[in-house]
């Protein structure tokens, strides 16, 4: 079992009325409430963390991409990442990721992840996304053209670090007369491919006909895990061949104190924080993002996702996040680590204004009492309950 | 309880008015296209807004019926029409129609139609003035005026309260609730959806056509222009643009009236484009 530390790096000053007086904390969410002041110490904070999970001895650290929003500011995580090359000695880099089809070119994923793998000796994983909805309404691109100009600059980026350049490419979206990224990536064939999806079997469907690696985002009911790894599998056995656990992973925030108690006392206001303000609009979704069909389904899962959740209980019971003592916490990993069958646990605790020693406290917690413990379970035994 | 009058009422002229329109589906170069049509005479083609309204025989489609041969197509992608995979762009939609026409033996018509229906006009008539009797444009983007930007639509999209205060001069009145009800069916979700869809593929990242306006001086048949004079979704001031750059066109505003004159003041709308279309 592996497990990476994940960093959305929210904006924790957000006024104590956002809730009344801002409809969205995405987008259209006045930029005045930045502060660039703070914003440093902000980061400063937000990277020492991530390397402290390096020093801590997690199997990766993960950035991700938002644009024009307080839920996360990393509009170029590649900036952090480049960063981390440099502060961190062991764990992998997993930008997850960059969303291809804002990239005008897409090469600049190519070059710009070549680049971090070079840095990094080889510790990149390569993260690719079609982004979400609000970063449609942000960057203006069309659409009703993201999933196709997504594969197209997939195919482009995988071909760019594959076959020798230059080379012509030409495809409906894209046409380059020379493609001849420098540098080239470090790990042979590709840095590994992660895709993050929420839960559309289209995407599902693709991650395992490809051999890539699928990543359920957090924030769903457990029952939305459930159904999303059984169908992994079965798209697996499909094309082909039984899925690798480290091709399956789960995201969740996880938060350990000293006591059950505690670890929910110094928690749960961060996580209604993070729930009521910087999810806040995330759901935004423009026409042909998706299908009709999917999209009426998203909206008939809403109650599935951690933003319609109103109480402590809800948040329990859907397993929307892992809070509790070290014991507790081991325990709920063991259950649901074996019954998901997945080889990869995406955690954060920075949910919303979790104090930074409070961070660090959990992450210590989390990384010397419980993964030496739950680090051990076997995947051939996670198969085998599915 | 007036309101609900006026509903049922309008309801049955929707009822009464269904004999009169007949379905059809051609195929014009693999895009299966469905439209509904009746009446005698001059062929007048209704384009329709991104509502999709042309789904049925609307009682003001009936009207005109009585005077002109009506053709009320649903463009490629929405409704049952086929063909979005075709459509990339607005003058894509154009010469979607110019083959239409052409399957149908039209050497000239009379062109007109609603917000999206009118830009689709308005590049059509550029592009073939021989091609066009009559032309008249309501309530139509397509244009660029400095300083008005247009309403923003798909920021509102999920609210049936806001986008009923976007497009109508009265958000409570009956026809704003019978057009955008509070609690749509599935299929009428998943109609929406894809009209939108439509629409976002021509407009996403340009709500206009940076030629048009340069273009529209080549449109050579007599123009009308009608504007909600309420119209928060393309305001009067793109009525007066489309009147500075097409030749000798006349600019009508309806007053106490919004994006969608054809349901919220029905009978001056009909009125004024007959008139306009049989003088």
């Amino acid at each position: 079992m592996r497990y990476y530390f994940f960093h959305l790096m929210p904006w924790p000053y957000l006024p104590a009325d956002f809730d009344t007086v801002y409809d969205s904390a995405w987008i259209w969410l006045p930029n005045s409430l930045y502060d660039p002041v703070r914003g440093q110490e902000l980061y400063q904070e937000y990277i020492n963390t991530l390397a402290y999970a390096d020093e801590l001895g997690f199997d990766g650290i993960c950035v991700n991409e938002h644009h024009q929003n307080a839920y996360g500011l990393m509009p170029s995580p590649n900036v952090i990442a480049g960063a981390l090359t440099q502060r961190t000695k062991k764990a992998k880099i997993a930008v997850i990721g960059n969303a291809l089809p804002l990239y005008n070119p897409p090469l600049r994923v190519a070059e710009e992840f070549a680049m971090l793998d070079v840095l990094s000796g080889g510790r990149l994983i390569a993260g690719m996304v079609i982004g979400g909805g609000p970063e449609y309404f942000t960057y203006q691109v069309n659409p009703t053209h993201a999933r196709e100009k997504f594969r197209e600059a997939l195919d482009l980026i995988l071909k760019a670090w594959t076959e020798p350049g230059p080379f012509l490419w030409n495809s409906k979206h894209y046409h380059f007369r020379y493609v001849n990224p420098w540098p080239r990536p470090l790990q042979k064939p590709h840095p590994p491919i992660w895709i993050p999806g929420v839960g559309s079997l289209e995407t599902i469907e693709f991650v395992a006909q490809r051999r890539y690696a699928y990543m359920g985002i957090p924030y769903f009911h457990i029952d939305v895990f459930r159904r999303v790894f059984a169908q992994f599998r079965e798209a697996c056995e499909k094309a082909g061949y039984t899925a690798r656990p480290e091709q399956m992973g789960w995201g969740v925030p996880i938060y350990v104190a000293e006591t059950d108690r505690q670890a929910r006392e110094e928690f749960e206001p961060q996580l209604w924080y993070f729930v009521k303000n910087l999810l806040k609009g995330i759901g935004i979704s423009p026409p042909g993002y998706t299908s009709a069909r999917s999209a009426l389904a998203i909206i008939k899962n809403h109650k599935y996702f951690l933003y319609t959740q109103k109480t402590w209980d809800d948040i329990e019971k859907g397993v929307y996040a892992i809070v509790g003592s070290p014991e507790t916490v081991r325990q709920k990993l063991e259950q649901y680590q074996k019954e998901l069958g997945i080889g990869v646990v995406l955690t954060g605790c920075q949910t919303g204004a979790l104090p930074h020693e409070l961070a660090r406290k959990s992450m210590e917690l989390l990384a010397r009492e419980v993964l030496p413990k739950t680090r051990g379970i076997k995947q051939q035994e996670a198969a085998a309950v599915r | 309880m007036l309101k609900l009058f006026k509903k049922l009422k309008y309801g049955a002229r929707v009822f009464l008015s269904k004999g009169g329109g007949q379905e059809e589906t051609i195929d014009v170069h693999g895009r299966s296209t469905v439209l509904l049509h009746g009446g005698e005479g001059t062929p007048f083609i209704y384009l329709h807004s991104t509502l999709g309204e042309s789904f049925r025989w609307l009682p003001f489609l009936q009207t005109w019926s009585k005077s002109f041969r009506v053709l009320a197509p649903m463009h490629p992608g929405f409704g049952k029409s086929g063909g979005f995979d075709q459509i990339d762009t607005i003058e894509d939609m154009a010469f979607h129609y110019v083959e239409m026409f052409d399957a149908l033996g039209f050497e000239e018509v009379i062109l007109g139609g609603v917000s999206l229906g009118g830009w689709i006009a308005a590049e059509f008539a550029v592009r073939w003035p021989e091609r066009v009797k009559k032309l008249w444009i309501a309530d139509a983007p397509g244009l660029w005026v400095e300083n008005t930007p247009l309403g923003d639509l798909f920021r509102i999209m999920q609210d049936r309260e806001k986008l009923r205060e976007l497009l109508f001069h009265d958000p409570k009145g009956h026809m704003a609730g019978l057009v955008l009800e509070d609690n749509p069916d599935e299929e009428k979700m998943l109609m929406g959806y894809q009209s939108l869809t439509v629409l976002a593929r021509l407009v996403w990242e340009r709500p206009y056509d940076p030629k048009l306006a340069n273009r529209l001086r080549r449109i050579a048949c007599p123009t009308l222009l009608l504007w909600g004079a309420n119209d928060r979704l393309v305001p009067p001031a793109y009525g007066e643009a489309y009147k500075k750059h097409i030749p000798g066109a006349e600019l009508k505003l309806i007053g106490s009236c919004g994006h969608l004159p054809m349901f919220e003041r029905e009978t001056e709308f009909v009125e004024a484009v007959t008139k306009f279309c049989q003088d």
